[in-house]
């Protein structure tokens, strides 16, 4: 596996593929079809990723070490041994949460500006 | 793959196959069977004709909007190889010829005495040994692990300066009471400032950016 020598920071702003893609990646590893599913069930639809991009961003997330495929493959009599399961690793983890907390902050400017309405604790 | 698949649906993973080519061929060994996979998924889980169209379309948009990316990436990791394998070449020539001019100097001074030259002797016989052991030691590991190059040269030429230093005026001066150990000490700290300074200038200063 790649050792990324670089910092989470380094990669922010993410693509929204990407961070979608992490957000999936998050909880379990996943493949592809699977990835893709939960990203749109999540966003209710609004987010679709195709094939290229999908994979474009998988191959460039697993290049920068963010994400790695699994080594072992699925038992044929569970699932098409043909699939490749992804999950994140521990650097793609901080650069996930590292890209929250960028989020969370513009989001917290744009509630600060009257953009959005206030949270009951905020 | 056709298992109970309608006959549309068949041709149309077909035909993506087909359209696959558009893609940069190592990404299409790569991903390839994974992306048709990923459609065929689709497709199953697509019940009506329309969510099927809907599919293909989304499909075909996504293929002419990614195909040029993948091409432009792969563009530009060529040029970076071939960028990287110049400045390597660049860098090494740089090398030897300071390794050569040393060594030559060195040899002149002393077979002709000239004293302006010997008076540095102990800095450029120090030169030319860290720098032929050195070069080669940080040249191997900066290609081999991924440790931050300067500081692979800042530790390699401290291990390199040092160790011969000390061994040889330990040993030196155990043999022959009369040795330099100052002036072979003080040839060996200019080596060391020597060598990492270049590489500093090299990292900092000379080196074409890669992410250009």
């Amino acid at each position: 596996m790649k050792v990324p020598t670089r910092r989470p920071e380094e990669f922010l702003p993410l693509t929204p593929a990407m961070f979608h893609i992490l957000l999936a990646l998050a909880d379990k590893e996943r493949h592809g079809y699977h990835i893709m599913r939960e990203v749109d069930e999540r966003t209710e639809g609004n987010v679709k990723l195709g094939p290229g991009t999908l994979y474009g961003s998988i191959k460039r997330m697993m290049g920068d070490g963010l994400i790695e495929e699994l080594e072992e493959r699925p038992d044929p009599e569970l699932d098409d041994e043909r699939r490749r399961y992804y999950r994140l690793t521990d650097f793609g983890f901080r650069v996930a949460t590292a890209e929250a907390q960028r989020l969370e902050r513009m989001v917290r400017s744009a509630r600060a500006k009257k953009l959005l309405p206030r949270t009951k604790s905020g | 793959m056709s298992k109970n698949l309608s006959k549309d649906t068949e041709w149309f993973l077909s035909i993506y196959s087909i359209l696959l080519l558009v893609y940069p061929r190592e990404f299409r060994r790569e991903y390839g069977s994974q992306m048709v996979l990923l459609l065929l998924d689709c497709q199953r889980d697509a019940r009506t004709a329309p969510a099927r169209t809907r599919i293909w379309f989304r499909t075909l948009v996504d293929l002419v909007r990614t195909a040029p990316r993948e091409h432009l990436e792969k563009i530009r990791k060529d040029n970076n190889l071939m960028r990287n394998l110049r400045t390597d070449l660049f860098a090494i020539g740089g090398c030897i010829l300071i390794i050569l001019a040393a060594l030559l100097l060195l040899n002149y001074g002393r077979s002709h005495q000239v004293s302006s030259i010997l008076v540095f002797g102990f800095a450029l016989d120090a030169i030319a040994f860290t720098g032929v052991v050195g070069n080669l030691i940080v040249f191997l590991l900066i290609k081999l692990t991924r440790f931050r190059p300067l500081r692979v040269a800042f530790f390699t030429f401290l291990i390199v300066s040092l160790a011969p230093a000390i061994a040889l005026t330990v040993i030196a001066l155990a043999v022959d009471p009369k040795f330099n150990a100052p002036n072979v000490l003080i040839g060996y700290v200019v080596s060391f400032f020597f060598w990492y300074g270049l590489h500093w200038l090299w990292s900092n200063k000379l080196r074409p950016s890669e992410t250009a």
